[in-house]
């Protein structure tokens, strides 16, 4: 066990990540959101936002000057979140090896791969929007033509599971059903059985009516039944019944900020 | 800046307070007059004054008033003991004003008989009530006023021990001090002991009185001093205003030692410290060890890029008063923290853990906490962990961790 010394850092205006939808107040808050977030520190996250933010608020001159400098030669870009995590000693030497390692990975990888693992981080992150953008890219990529029938459907299957994530179950469907014709799985049925159920006016193709046998309804509408019921139980819906049962005054003002988090939530899925 | 630079002494009985530029001492009772028909405070000579002409009521034992929460009613008006102080200092200090014609107070050493916390913090109250910066403002013990008095001396008066008896209408105590020459930096090392010989200093005005008093002083001088070796031996208080009446004694401690008798000494002490403190390099380059400081360096292990070390948060021989320290820091490992204490023989160097198990589970180092170190005494701690989260995400609760801590 062991500390490590905060230095000063008189930051003001925090700095917003807007993917991640957080400010950053400190050296350690950034260096933590580069390390855990290799993909978002490749996607240009080192721009001349955060090397201001760097210089005026962390007040790290010499390290924003170095970035600065790396940032307009020829050097490549992806060892400026190295250089952070270097500078600031929120991480040890050990640590900054491995994170540089799996950059390298990440840079080994072919580009659908690489695109695939940036989009599926995305959906990670809930934002489902820029994930269906960066699926959609490795699909419309004329470079990209040498897609297996299996990587295709998984980009497919991805792109239904980040429009369900949104609520648009039509285009949800859509995109299972091309999952489907890719690679004849019997989890993406599931998937388009469970969508009619919870949109009701979507209809089943006839293609798939015969592969639906009584018992597979049975256990898939059981299945999702079960997780209707774990989610009724789940911590946010026992906020709601709480706020419910709080005086009228106090509701109001409550739900009108639960609200306005959830669009805020929703706005960042887009 | 050219303010005044003061030392003083501060007893329930007698204040002493030491001018530099001009030298002066000036010795005052600790009490305070308050005018019947007016709001008008007075010390000194005018306090006994308007006492006497019957339009003002006088206090006194100040020191023990704001100790104990004492109050006093004067013309129907209840004043706190701490009030009461203020107008005090207040008054006294007018007089090395009025006497230099200077206003601001550059630097001020109040030296008290004992360390206790609610005296010290209402003195410094009082230096906000008399608008002088904290940081001007430094208490300390008799004990390092005496080991500032000494160590200004020249090097032939403390090259060994050096003793002290200090006899006043208040006590009777023995102070000593002794050098330690190590490998690192030198050591100071002063103690004292309160003497249960003790006696009303009115016992001296008959000639049995003396002699009792005379026959004390040399059984306490055997016994204390024996036949060890010692640079000086030093008399301070008002029972040695005059020796006449301890021949004997005199004799005893006079055999092949010096002897000094400074009435004045813990405010001349004070006065050297309060000099000193202006300095931006300190004439006294040794570690003082007494009541006051610590006696044990407090320390956390930290991690510096990627090399294990230890902080010092505070050192032995810190003034424990002034030792006060927040840090924040991250916490990495196990949810902790350990302090190493090391008292003067790294031998007995012990360790201490504080749990932060309260806090709330989080990855590793995604928790900053603010430590708060302060000491009620030499050998008490005082850490305030508070939790501090680790921006929006890991949002700090309100926990904090409040342990005491003994050296």
């Amino acid at each position: 066990m062991s500390l490590i010394v905060c230095r000063q850092e008189p930051v003001k205006h925090p700095f917003y990540i807007e993917r991640l939808g957080l400010h950053i107040a400190s050296s350690q808050e950034l260096c933590y959101v580069i390390y855990n977030n290799p993909l978002l520190a490749l996607d240009g996250f080192v721009d001349e936002r955060l090397i201001r933010f760097i210089r005026e608020e962390l007040d790290l001159t010499f390290l924003a000057g170095k970035l600065e400098t790396w940032r307009q030669s020829e050097e490549e870009q992806d060892e400026m979140p190295v250089i952070i995590l270097q500078e600031c000693y929120y991480y040890t030497s050990r640590e900054i090896a491995k994170f540089r390692q799996k950059i390298a990975a990440y840079r080994k990888m072919s580009r659908a791969e690489f695109m695939k693992e940036t989009a599926d981080y995305y959906f990670t992150l809930r934002q489902y929007g820029t994930a269906i953008h960066y699926y959609n890219r490795i699909l419309e990529d004329w470079r990209i033509k040498s897609l297996t029938d299996e990587f295709t459907a998984r980009i497919w299957n991805n792109i239904g599971a980040a429009y369900a994530g949104i609520f648009w179950f039509e285009k949800a469907m859509t995109a299972y059903d091309m999952s489907y014709n890719f690679q004849k799985n019997l989890d993406t049925l599931k998937r388009i059985y469970q969508l009619t159920l919870l949109n009701p006016e979507l209809k089943l193709k006839e293609r798939y009516m015969a592969l639906l046998t009584a018992e597979r309804k049975a256990a898939w509408e059981k299945e999702l039944s079960d997780i209707k019921e774990k989610a009724a139980d789940n911590e946010a819906v026992r906020k709601v019944e709480e706020l419910f049962s709080r005086d009228p005054i106090r509701r109001k003002a409550e739900s009108g900020a639960l609200l306005a988090e959830w669009k805020r939530e929703y706005r960042k899925m887009l | 800046m050219d303010g005044l630079v003061i030392g003083m002494d501060l007893c329930n009985t007698y204040t002493h307070m030491s001018c530099r530029d001009p030298e002066k001492t000036w010795v005052i009772p600790t009490v305070v007059c308050k005018n019947k028909n007016r709001d008008e405070w007075y010390v000194d000579e005018e306090a006994y004054a308007h006492t006497l002409v019957g339009d003002g009521v006088m206090e006194d034992k100040l020191l023990t008033q704001v100790q104990k929460d004492g109050t006093a009613t004067i013309n129907d008006i209840r004043y706190e003991g701490l009030y009461l102080l203020k107008m005090f200092l207040e008054k006294a200090l007018e007089l090395p004003k009025k006497e230099t014609g200077k206003e601001e107070i550059e630097s001020l050493v109040i030296a008290i008989g004992s360390l206790d916390v609610k005296l010290m913090d209402s003195l410094m109250y009082c230096a906000d009530y008399l608008k002088i910066d904290r940081s001007r403002v430094h208490i300390i013990s008799h004990t390092e006023s005496f080991l500032y008095y000494v160590m200004s001396q020249k090097r032939e008066v403390w090259s060994n021990q050096v003793g002290m008896f200090d006899l006043s209408e208040e006590s009777f105590r023995y102070y000593e001090m002794k050098i330690q020459r190590g490998m690192r930096q030198m050591q100071v090392v002063a103690d004292s002991e309160n003497l249960e010989e003790g006696f009303h200093l009115d016992v001296l005005e008959t000639p049995a009185g003396a002699k009792l008093g005379d026959r004390i002083l040399c059984s306490c001088a055997d016994r204390l001093l024996q036949k060890r070796l010692f640079s000086s031996i030093v008399l301070t208080g008002k029972g040695f205003e005059n020796t006449d009446w301890a021949p004997e004694f005199m004799r005893q401690i006079c055999s092949r030692r010096r002897v000094f008798v400074e009435n004045s000494l813990f405010s001349r002490g004070a006065l050297m410290k309060a000099v000193d403190s202006l300095q931006e390099r300190t004439s006294f380059a040794f570690t003082c060890i007494c009541e006051g400081r610590l006696r044990s360096t407090v320390s956390v292990k930290v991690l510096n890029r990627d090399k294990e070390g230890q902080l010092v948060l505070a050192a032995a021989g810190d003034n424990w008063y002034e030792a006060k320290s927040t840090t924040q820091f991250i916490v990495a490992g196990s949810p902790e923290v350990e302090f190493s204490i090391v008292p003067l023989d790294p031998r007995k160097k012990k360790l201490v853990k504080i749990s932060l198990d309260d806090f709330p589970k989080r990855p590793d180092r995604t928790t900053r906490i603010s430590l708060s170190l302060g000491f009620t005494d030499e050998k008490t701690m005082i850490a305030v962990i508070r939790d501090l989260g680790f921006g929006e995400l890991f949002p700090p609760t309100d926990k904090v961790i409040k342990q005491e801590v003994s050296l």
